[in-house]
């Protein structure tokens, strides 16, 4: 088993934002962190795990799949899945040892390609005749997450195999991570037996029930996917308008925000302010960014200035495994959207108060 | 039904598919605009085509009660389907339609003649329900759910409520973008990497 963590040069590429985005956030006692999901109920009709498996940790079973990702060629369709929401897309990936690129072709809803080359992604939505690129940082970020000392994945998870099942044609490891207090959701997590690929993924309510899963219906390992060729097609832009969202980096406390009473186990990752954005003709302020995440789960505080067009009620949304709750704060508008339980959110929608700005 | 008439069926279809290149191209274009059966049934594979592509639920609520119809006409069919060829059932459809005239866009019945659609509206119908809209639910507790609830504004298509706890939805661009904006900065997770990011990338709000 490889769990030998090989950080190439693109994950130093995310480092000076890693080493701050996991500064430390305490704990808050809002709610109680005492029983464990019963996330394991529906795999009464998985087989019994093999007796002959060692025993991974989280971290171990975590890292697995990330390598795995990282050193395989893979083409296969990826479809996500929730209630009444149904998604697909065709995948290619590439990994040459030290470049990953990735091209998703969506097969529903408006069409739209995403070209990644290791934490650089352009989408081009063919109908609109734009491109949007941009640098996702926290794609960067793991498994510096995991190989730090104040990890704290294991703190708040526990991986569990729970036994095997076959996925688009291939045997696979299903493992539980189960969260150990109601604040974050469960995974269930399907994870090809040889390579360690995530095969398909369930995320599991506190109940353990299933909100969102995502899976390859078909896939095809070591497959022929040619670097040269997707650099070409991510880099053709012509005929493109090409879109660079621009995000200034900040701190919450610079924009004058703390958060009175933190969120176990969720450490404030980074925060962004984005310029003026235009809406269907309306233009607001600049909306502050505050990302936190727990290692598995993410939250983002979205806060702008209020607008009473534009704001209407305060409350809770969901779709998938992603809550959002909007409340307001004076002169503040706030969203919080995340893959977590309503009371996650709502413990952060009541946490955070307005101070004064204090000088960079 | 001659075995040319399907032919020409058949070559209409293609054509409307946008298929055909060449003399075959120009062939089948001279065949519409010069037969009525011909046109008719060009004019119907393209509302086929309509209302296959009119997957998307805000612009197409109209539709859905449209789809909801063809399916029960589609369902009434199936039986005869059983019992009889297909082929020459669909052509004999098309046949009939044909004689009546032209086609409207009113004329629904012309689209209930295909057996084939049946599985392919079932998709379309899918697809207007898989717009992005947000479930307004509960999840704190009960009172805060049924207060929230009941606070949502804009409900939309009755459609939408397979799930199996009713729930209302709401279509939101700014929340939308605020997703797409989490979604991209704000996954920060180990489950990223490779699922997290397939899932973020198939799933995304598509910017505005």
């Amino acid at each position: 088993m490889k769990i030998t963590a090989n950080p190439g040069n693109w994950f130093r590429r995310g480092r000076d934002v890693s080493l701050a985005w996991l500064a430390a956030f305490a704990a808050a006692g809002v709610l109680a962190q005492t029983t464990v999901a019963p996330a394991t109920s529906s795999m009464a009709n998985a087989s019994p795990v093999d007796a002959a498996q060692p025993d991974r940790g989280i971290n171990e079973w975590l890292l697995r799949m990330h390598e795995a990702s990282r050193r395989r060629a893979y083409i296969g369709t990826f479809v996500v899945s929730s209630n009444a929401n149904m998604a697909s897309a065709k995948i290619w990936h590439i990994c040459d040892g030290e470049h990953q690129m990735e091209r998703v072709e969506s097969l529903s809803g408006a069409p739209r390609s995403t070209f990644r080359r290791d934490d650089q992604v352009i989408t081009f939505l063919p109908e609109s005749r734009q491109a949007v690129a941009e640098r996702r940082e926290a794609l960067g970020l793991f498994p510096n997450l995991l190989q730090s000392p104040d990890s704290s994945i294991a703190q708040f998870y526990a991986a569990r195999q729970s036994g095997h099942d076959r996925v688009a044609g291939f045997d696979a490891d299903v493992v539980l991570l189960q969260p150990k207090d109601k604040l974050r959701y469960g995974y269930r997590v399907w994870s090809e037996k040889k390579t360690g690929l995530v095969m398909k993924l369930q995320t599991l309510d506190v109940d353990g029930r299933v909100l969102e899963q995502s899976a390859f219906s078909e896939l095809q390992l070591d497959a022929p996917v040619s670097m040269t060729k997707l650099s070409q097609m991510m880099g053709n832009t012509e005929g493109y308008k090409v879109d660079r969202p621009e995000m200034i980096k900040t701190t919450a406390a610079a924009e004058g925000w703390v958060l009175k009473s933190p969120v176990a186990g969720f450490k404030p990752m980074s925060c962004f302010k984005r310029p003026a954005v235009v809406a269907e003709g309306s233009t607001t302020d600049n909306t502050m960014q505050w990302i936190f995440s727990d290692g598995l789960a993410s939250i983002s505080l979205f806060v702008e200035a209020f607008d009473r067009r534009q704001h209407g009620q305060e409350g809770l949304m969901a779709l998938g495994a992603t809550r959002t709750i909007t409340r307001r704060i004076g002169d503040w508008w706030l969203t919080v959207v995340g893959e977590a339980p309503a009371q996650t959110l709502s413990a952060f929608a009541q946490g955070l108060e307005r101070k004064k700005a204090t000088p960079n | 039904m001659t075995h040319d008439t399907l032919k020409t069926r058949e070559a209409i279809s293609a054509l409307a598919d946008g298929q055909l290149r060449g003399h075959e191209f120009a062939r089948v274009v001279e065949t519409v605009s010069q037969d009525d059966d011909a046109r008719a049934t060009w004019h119907a594979y393209h509302l086929v085509g309509d209302v296959l592509r009119s997957g998307d639920a805000a612009a197409g609520r109209a539709d859905l009660a449209f789809v909801a119809r063809l399916q029960l006409r589609l369902k009434r069919e199936e039986l005869v389907i059983q019992t009889e060829d297909a082929p020459d059932l669909i052509a004999a459809h098309a046949m009939n339609t044909g004689d009546r005239g032209r086609f409207h866009t009113s004329n629904e019945g012309a689209n209930a003649s295909r057996f084939r659609w049946k599985m392919v509206a079932g998709l379309a119908s899918l697809a207007a329900v898989a717009a992005v809209g947000w479930g307004v639910t509960g999840g704190l507790n009960p009172d805060e759910s049924a207060k929230l609830a009941a606070a949502a504004v804009a409900p939309v298509a009755p459609a939408v409520q397979v799930a199996e706890q009713p729930q209302v939805m709401i279509r939101d661009p700014r929340l939308d973008e605020l997703l797409a904006a989490h979604k991209q900065f704000g996954g920060t997770s180990a489950l990223q990497m490779p699922a997290g990011f397939l899932r973020n990338a198939t799933f995304e709000v598509p910017n505005r």
